[in-house]
């Protein structure tokens, strides 16, 4: 399934298989779950949420070293 | 589909892994003003007709605390004023100043900017164009401390609120426990216990919320921030320490709550054996507070004149 993914100014479509959340996203992109606050289609989402075709995933980097 | 613990809202936005707690974002921005308030009440942080100053950066933290003390000026029970400094870090600063006066403008709170180069004659970048010994998150803590300390004085304010959340605290207690600072140590807690009437008393009614809570809380409430890291801190020793702390944060949720409660427990004995009583003076340079003859931060200015 394909998904929009937003990170900071980059928007891409992105291939991401049934069934995983946004945790194993984040993971598969090495981002630290810890820094970061997900949106799914606008709303604030706890990262064990389900991916689903079409959506649109958007990762704030809110914590930075220091 | 997991349901808000409080109301059984299915938009949840929250899993509090150190007590398992699911929030949606009515029930999580309540929990936090109310904890947050609850923690001003307890600590007795602030007293009716106190004029607060917030140290405020534009960041989420100092954002945060700006917001939820606006409620207790809505109520009459404080005055409040912000005030932001501006370092002078170019490329970086200007959006923090840029989104702080927003934040001001919107709550209708008096916001005051004042700069190093007005303060202290040389901008952060013009100090460390010229400095090979230290680096920027010396002179920064020391000229922010020492300006703050200075306007809040101008502007007869009786608190100084800043933006500290759970991890900058954790941080400082394990930082300055590994470098054997331990004098430092006496002087961490939720408010200044300076009896010289030359500091004003610095508060931290964030102490006990943790960083990605503050960024979920202002998100939650769409409120603007400047969500960017300081080109200085970069490879710092607290960056080493705070990435330290998430890593093991990851297996143990609760390790930063049990460092702050455990610091909290053993802090009356540290300051009973290791507080340097009696050695605060007055600045011959300033009239600000001084360990020595001299105050740090005029040392430092002293030293460009050489």
């Amino acid at each position: 399934m394909q998904i929009t993914l937003i990170i900071g100014e980059d928007e891409k479509q992105v291939e991401v298989d049934e069934g995983k959340t946004v945790k194993n996203l984040l993971q598969m992109m090495e981002i630290p779950v810890e820094t970061v606050v997900v949106k799914k289609n606008q709303s604030i989402i706890i990262e064990e949420e389900l991916i689903e075709d079409g959506d649109i995933i958007e990762v704030i980097k809110v914590i930075y070293g220091g | 589909m997991e349901k808000c613990h409080k109301c059984g809202n299915t938009n949840t936005i929250v899993r509090r892994k150190q007590s398992g707690q699911i929030l949606c974002q009515e029930c999580f921005v309540e929990s936090i003003q109310e904890k947050v308030l609850k923690d001003i009440r307890r600590q007795k942080l602030i007293e009716k007709g106190d004029k607060v100053l917030v140290a405020l950066s534009g960041g989420k933290d100092s954002v945060m605390v700006l917001h939820i003390l606006n409620n207790l000026r809505n109520r009459r029970i404080i005055d409040l004023v912000a005030v932001t400094i501006d370092e002078g870090i170019s490329g970086y600063r200007e959006e923090g100043v840029r989104i702080a006066a927003q934040n001001a403008e919107t709550l209708g709170i008096e916001h005051r900017i004042v700069s190093f180069k007005e303060y202290v004659g040389r901008s952060l970048d013009e100090i460390m164009s010229d400095s090979n010994d230290r680096n920027a998150c010396t002179y920064c803590g020391v000229f922010r401390r020492w300006i703050l300390n200075k306007v809040a004085k101008e502007e007869g304010a009786t608190k100084i609120a800043t933006g500290h959340n759970l991890d900058d605290e954790t941080q400082s207690i394990l930082m300055n426990y590994l470098e054997g600072n331990i004098h430092n140590l006496t002087r961490i807690g939720i408010r200044s216990e300076s009896k010289y009437e030359g500091f004003t008393v610095k508060i931290k009614p964030l102490r006990e919320i943790p960083e990605k809570e503050i960024a979920t809380y202002v998100l939650a409430c769409g409120l603007p921030v400047h969500l960017a890291g300081c080109p200085y801190a970069g490879d710092s020793f607290r960056a080493k320490v705070g990435v330290f702390l998430k890593e093991i944060s990851k297996e143990h949720p609760t390790i930063m709550y049990s460092t702050l409660r455990g610091f909290d427990k053993i802090k009356p004995v540290l300051k009973e054996k290791f507080s340097q009583k009696g050695s605060m003076g007055v600045c011959q340079e300033c009239d600000e507070p001084a360990a020595g003859k001299i105050c740090k931060a005029c040392s430092f200015r002293l030293s460009w004149n050489q």
